[in-house]
């Protein structure tokens, strides 16, 4: 299977999707990885804009458990947890979290911070992986090819 | 809206319906050659080299996540792309990549409102090495 690349959260009878997102910042690599890494910055940028994000627990080492929630401007709260995977200072950080707290959706988070002339490039890939009735003991495969045919598709 | 949307609109055990049916290349193709038209079972197999009953078992899988439905006026019985399900899964992959952007913007402004601070933190002090982000990171 050519998707065997699948990391971690995407496992066995598991559907999965991916998407990558790249940023530059003019700022240097410490501020960007410290203000990613440390709760008192994190909550005054993480989240869509009206969001409102509180920290409950950030212990930034591998192992270590986060919990975060995000106050929707309809006054939702939506709540996000894990632990830290791997922490390469001030260039990687591996994250494994649920989304919404519910054990069986995964988002598995790679965020690299790359040195570009006093700027830094930020690239974050997700894995989300859905498990439920309906994936489990299915193959899984779903991959960057994927995205093409679905845009595709709904054009047609 | 973020998030609220997407669970409203798509319920995560329809998403995972979905993602499991496109998880597979037999099941992808099927779906890239319905793009083009409708066609019988027996046209939608030529090109696979596996057996009918094995195009019959994705075409059930397909049709179960909704993806494909079959129609019955005609004796060939046509089978028709529906694509409102991967537009489910598109939306929802939409949102998370919204989710970046909009926090990626508001970083950028973030890190920019620090900058400025520690420029002028620098100034008052007139040192320009106490107040670097290294020395505290």
């Amino acid at each position: 299977m050519p998707e065997s690349d699948a990391r971690a959260t995407a496992g066995p009878g598991q559907a999965e999707h991916r998407l990558t997102i790249t940023r530059i910042f003019d700022a240097p690599r410490e501020l960007v990885f410290k203000v990613w890494t440390d709760p008192t910055h994190i909550a005054q940028w993480w989240g869509p804009s009206g969001f409102k994000t509180t920290i409950q627990e950030m212990d930034v080492r591998p192992g270590g458990h986060w919990r975060y929630t995000m106050r929707g401007p309809d006054g939702h709260d939506y709540p996000f947890d894990g632990h830290y995977v791997e922490i390469v200072r001030p260039e990687r950080l591996v994250v494994d979290g649920t989304i919404h707290g519910v054990p069986s959706q995964g988002v598995w988070t790679e965020v690299t911070f790359a040195e570009l002339e006093g700027k830094t490039k930020v690239t974050v890939l997700q894995v989300y992986s859905f498990e439920s009735a309906a994936t489990r003991g299915a193959p899984i495969g779903w991959n960057q090819q994927l995205d093409r045919l679905t845009a595709y598709l709904i054009k047609v | 809206m973020y998030l609220t949307s997407v669970l409203n609109r798509m319920p995560i055990d329809h998403l995972s319906t979905t993602f499991a049916a496109l998880a597979d290349p037999t099941r992808r193709a099927i779906l890239a050659r319905l793009a083009s038209g409708e066609l019988s079972v027996t046209e939608l197999a030529e090109p696979f080299e596996i057996s009918l009953p094995a195009i019959s078992r994705h075409l059930k899988v397909l049709q179960r996540a909704g993806l494909v439905t079959q129609g019955r006026e005609a004796q060939w019985r046509p089978c028709r792309l529906e694509a409102r399900p991967l537009e489910g899964a598109a939306d929802w992959i939409e949102d998370y990549r919204r989710f970046w952007t909009q926090s990626f913007d508001r970083l950028d402004a973030y890190l920019n409102k620090l900058k400025s601070k520690e420029k002028a933190d620098a100034g008052k002090r007139r040192k320009s090495d106490c107040g670097s982000w290294s020395s505290r990171a």
